[in-house]
C-alpha cells in the first residue's frame, strides 16, 4: 500500500511541502541565495506585524473574501433552489448562468472595468436616459477601499459555482421531504430554515471553503480594480517581489506566510464549528 | 372526520395526460384504496388530494368545500410518502414533532402528544435515533406518527408497504386498520396488490390508466368486476365468450342457466365469469342436476390448504380451486358445476 503510493507522496510532498518549507524558512531569513542567511529570524514578521498597514491590508483582504461569499452564497442558494423549480426557459438559463465558470477572471476584470468605471457603460446609460448630467458624476465603484468592483467580479464568478454545487446537492435531497414539510402545515421560510438548508450544508460548507480560500489569495482583481494604498495582502506580497530590492522578496514571503497563516486558522475553525454543529444534531 | 370528493379531475403534464376523469367520493371515517398497475396515475391522485399538484380540469371537495384552490399547508391533510420522506437530520422525536412546531402549539402540549403516539407507533425506545438508524418498518412508523401526530382529517399513503418484507407487511397491515377504526379517520391508500386492497379497505377504486375503471366494496369488485381488464386485475381466469339469450349462457362447453332475478342480463353477446372456488368437482356423472360441465383433469398444483385442478372441458381449461381434503388425480374425467347464483356475465356498456 505504502510502496505503491510512494511515488504519488513523493510528489506531493516536494510540490507542497517543498514550496511550503521554503517559503517558511525564507520568511524566517533563509536566503542564501541572495547572500542573506539570518535563520532563524523573526525580523520580517516582526517588521510586518508591527506596522499598522498590514492589519489594515488584511483587514481589507479578509472584507473582501468574507463580503463576496457571502454575497455569492445567498445569490447561489436562490439560483439553485429556482433551478430545480421548473420555469420557462429553463433549460436556457441552465447554460447562460454557467457563462462565467468558463471566461477567465480577467475577461471579468476587464468587463467590470467597461461596464462600471466612470465613463464606462452604465455611467454612459445612466447620463444617456438623464439620471445623471454626465458620465463622470457616476458614482466611484471602482478603485475604492468599499471594492464593490472586486466584489462584483468575484460574485460574478463565483456565484454559478456556488449554484451548481447546491443545485446538485439539491437534486440529490429530492423535493420529497420539502413536500412532507408542506403537507405538515410548515410554510415556506419554514420549510427553508427547518428542512431544506439543514439537508444541503454540507454542500455550502464546501463550496464557501473553496470560494472564500481563492477570494482571500486572489491578486489580479484587487491589483487592478482596487483603491490602491492600503493593498490586499496578496497585492502587498506581489509588491514586494517586484520590488527592485530583492532583498524585500524575504518580506513578502512573511506576507504570504502570514496570508496562508491566517487563512487556515479561519478554514479551519469554520470547518471546527461546522462539525461540532453536525455532532449537536447527532450526525457524524 | 371529512368527507372527500373528486368531481370531474383531470391532470395533464404538458402534453402528457396522467389523470382523464376521475369522479370519486369517498365517505367520511372511510378507508379506500386506490388500486392499478404502475404508472395508471395513483400517486397523481393522491397529490392532487394532498395539494401538492393542481387539477388541469374538475374540483376536489372536502365536506363540500371545494378546496382546489387551498394551499397544501392549510389542508390539514396527512400524507405517508412512499419512500417515507422522513426528515434525515432530526431524530424521530424532532420528526414526530415537525407538524407540531411549525403550527405553534404549545410546547407541554407537544410533548404530551409526542408521548401518546410514540405510544401508539410503539417507538419509545428508537426516540433519539435518526432516519438512517431504523429499519424500514420502524422508518414507516416514524412517517405514520408523523403524519397522525397532526390530527389530519384525510390520512393518504403512498403504496405505505411497498418496501416491507412479507411478515412485516401482515403486521404493518392489521396496524394500519386497527388504527384507522380506532380513529376513525378518513383514509385513502394506494396499492397495486389487489389482496392488500381486498384485506384493508371498505371501497376499493380501480384506476386503469388515468380512468376510474370501477369504485366498489372488495367483494363486489372480486364477485362482479365490470370488465375483463377489471377481472384479469383482481386475479380472475376462468372467463369465457358467451351468447346469452333467454337468461341462458351459450359457452363453448355447454349451456349455462344464470340467475337473471338477482343478476339481470341482456341478451347478446358476454363473457361470463367462473370463479374456481365457486365451482364443484364432481367424480360421479348425475350428482348435480343443472349447469354441469364434462371434463378431464390435465393438471393439479398443491398450495398446501387449497389445489387447484386445470380441467380441460370441449377445448376450454378451466380452472377449479378447492380445499385440499382430497386429492382428484390427473387424468380423471370430472363433472363440474357451478350455481346460477355465482356466475357473473360481464357485458359492454348498452
Ligand atoms: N411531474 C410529472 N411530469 C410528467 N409526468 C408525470 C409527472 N408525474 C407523474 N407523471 C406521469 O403520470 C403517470 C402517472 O404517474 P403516477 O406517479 O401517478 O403513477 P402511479 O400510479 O403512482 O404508479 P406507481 O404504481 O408506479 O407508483 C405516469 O405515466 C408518470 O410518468
Ligand atoms: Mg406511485
Amino acid at each position: 500500500m505504502w510502496v505503491q503510493l510512494m511515488p504519488v507522496l513523493a510528489v506531493l510532498s516536494v510540490l507542497f511541502g517543498g514550496a511550503l518549507v521554503l517559503a517558511v524558512m525564507q520568511s524566517l531569513g533563509f536566503a542564501p541565495w541572495f547572500g542573506v542567511n539570518t535563520f532563524p529570524d523573526l525580523s520580517y514578521f516582526g517588521a510586518l506585524w508591527g506596522s499598522w498597514s498590514f492589519w489594515q491590508s488584511l483587514g481589507l483582504t479578509l472584507y473582501y473574501a468574507i463580503v463576496s461569499t457571502g454575497i455569492a452564497l445567498v445569490m447561489g442558494i436562490l439560483l439553485a433552489l429556482a433551478m430545480v423549480r421548473i420555469f420557462p426557459g429553463k433549460s436556457l438559463y441552465k447554460y447562460l448562468y454557467k457563462l462565467p465558470l468558463m471566461i477567465p477572471y480577467t475577461v471579468g476584470i476587464a468587463l467590470a472595468v467597461i461596464m462600471l468605471g466612470n465613463g464606462g457603460m452604465i455611467s454612459r446609460i445612466f447620463a444617456f436616459v438623464g439620471l445623471i448630467g454626465d458620465p463622470s458624476e457616476f458614482p466611484q465603484i471602482l478603485k475604492t477601499h468599499y471594492g464593490w468592483g472586486i466584489i462584483t467580479v468575484y460574485v460574478w464568478k463565483q456565484t454559478p459555482f456556488v449554484t451548481l454545487t447546491l443545485y446538485a446537492v439539491l437534486l440529490g435531497v429530492g423535493r420529497e421531504t420539502e413536500e412532507a414539510a408542506a403537507i405538515l402545515g410548515a410554510n415556506k421560510r419554514q420549510i427553508f430554515f427547518g428542512v431544506t438548508l439543514p439537508q444541503i450544508l454540507p454542500g455550502i460548507v464546501s463550496s464557501t471553503l473553496i470560494i472564500f480560500a481563492f477570494n482571500i489569495g486572489a491578486f489580479e482583481a484587487p491589483f487592478i480594480l482596487g483603491g490602491g494604498y492600503p493593498d490586499t495582502l496578496p497585492v502587498v506580497a506581489w509588491r514586494y517581489f517586484n520590488d527592485a530590492d530583492y532583498t524585500l522578496q524575504l518580506q513578502g514571503m512573511a506576507t504570504v506566510v502570514s496570508l496562508a497563516l491566517i487563512a487556515s486558522a479561519i478554514l479551519y475553525s469554520y470547518l471546527a464549528f461546522y462539525r461540532s454543529f453536525e455532532r449537536r444534531i447527532g450526525r457524524n | 372526520m371529512t368527507k372527500v370528493q373528486l368531481k370531474g379531475v383531470r391532470k395533464d403534464f404538458g402534453s402528457f395526460t396522467a389523470i382523464s376523469q376521475i369522479d370519486l367520493d369517498i365517505e367520511s371515517g372511510e378507508l379506500v384504496a386506490l388500486l392499478g398497475p404502475s404508472g395508471c396515475g395513483k400517486t397523481t391522485t393522491l397529490r392532487m388530494i394532498a395539494g401538492l399538484e393542481v387539477p388541469t380540469y374538475g374540483h376536489i371537495l372536502f365536506d363540500d368545500d371545494d378546496v382546489s384552490e387551498v394551499p397544501v399547508q392549510d389542508r390539514n391533510v396527512g400524507m405517508v410518502f412512499q419512500r417515507y420522506a422522513l426528515f434525515p437530520h432530526m431524530t424521530v422525536e424532532k420528526n414526530v414533532m415537525f407538524g407540531l412546531k411549525v403550527r405553534g402549539t404549545p410546547s407541554g402540549e407537544i410533548k404530551q402528544r409526542l408521548e401518546d403516539i410514540l405510544d401508539v407507533v410503539q417507538l419509545e425506545q428508537f426516540r433519539h435515533r435518526f432516519p438512517a438508524q431504523l429499519s424500514g418498518g420502524q422508518m414507516q412508523r416514524v412517517a405514520i406518527a408523523r403524519t397522525l401526530i397532526t390530527n389530519p382529517s384525510v390520512l393518504m399513503m403512498d403504496e405505505p408497504l411497498a418496501n416491507l418484507d412479507t411478515k412485516l407487511r401482515g403486521e404493518m397491515r392489521r396496524f394500519i386498520r386497527e388504527l384507522q377504526q380506532r380513529l376513525g379517520i378518513t383514509t385513502i391508500f394506494v396499492t397495486h396488490d389487489q389482496v392488500e386492497a381486498m384485506e384493508l379497505a371498505d371501497r376499493v377504486a380501480v384506476i386503469f390508466d388515468g380512468v376510474l375503471a370501477q369504485y366498489d366494496t372488495p367483494e363486489a369488485l372480486y364477485q362482479r368486476p365490470n370488465s375483463v381488464e377489471i377481472a384479469d386485475f383482481m386475479g380472475a381466469n376462468n372467463i369465457f365468450d358467451a351468447q346469452v339469450s333467454n337468461g341462458v349462457a351459450k359457452t363453448a362447453f355447454g349451456d349455462l342457466q344464470l340467475d337473471t332475478d338477482t343478476k339481470p342480463v341482456r341478451d347478446g353477446t358476454g363473457r361470463v365469469l367462473l370463479r374456481g372456488e365457486a365451482i364443484d368437482l364432481l367424480l360421479g356423472e348425475g350428482e348435480a342436476s343443472q349447469n354441469v360441465i364434462t371434463g378431464k383433469v390435465t393438471a393439479r398444483e398443491f398450495f398446501g390448504a387449497t389445489v387447484n385442478y386445470t380441467v380441460d372441458c370441449k377445448g376450454e381449461t378451466i380452472i377449479v380451486n378447492e380445499q385440499s381434503r382430497r386429492m382428484v388425480d390427473v387424468g380423471q374425467d370430472v363433472w363440474l358445476t357451478i350455481q346460477p347464483q355465482r356466475i357473473w356475465v360481464i357485458q359492454d356498456a348498452a
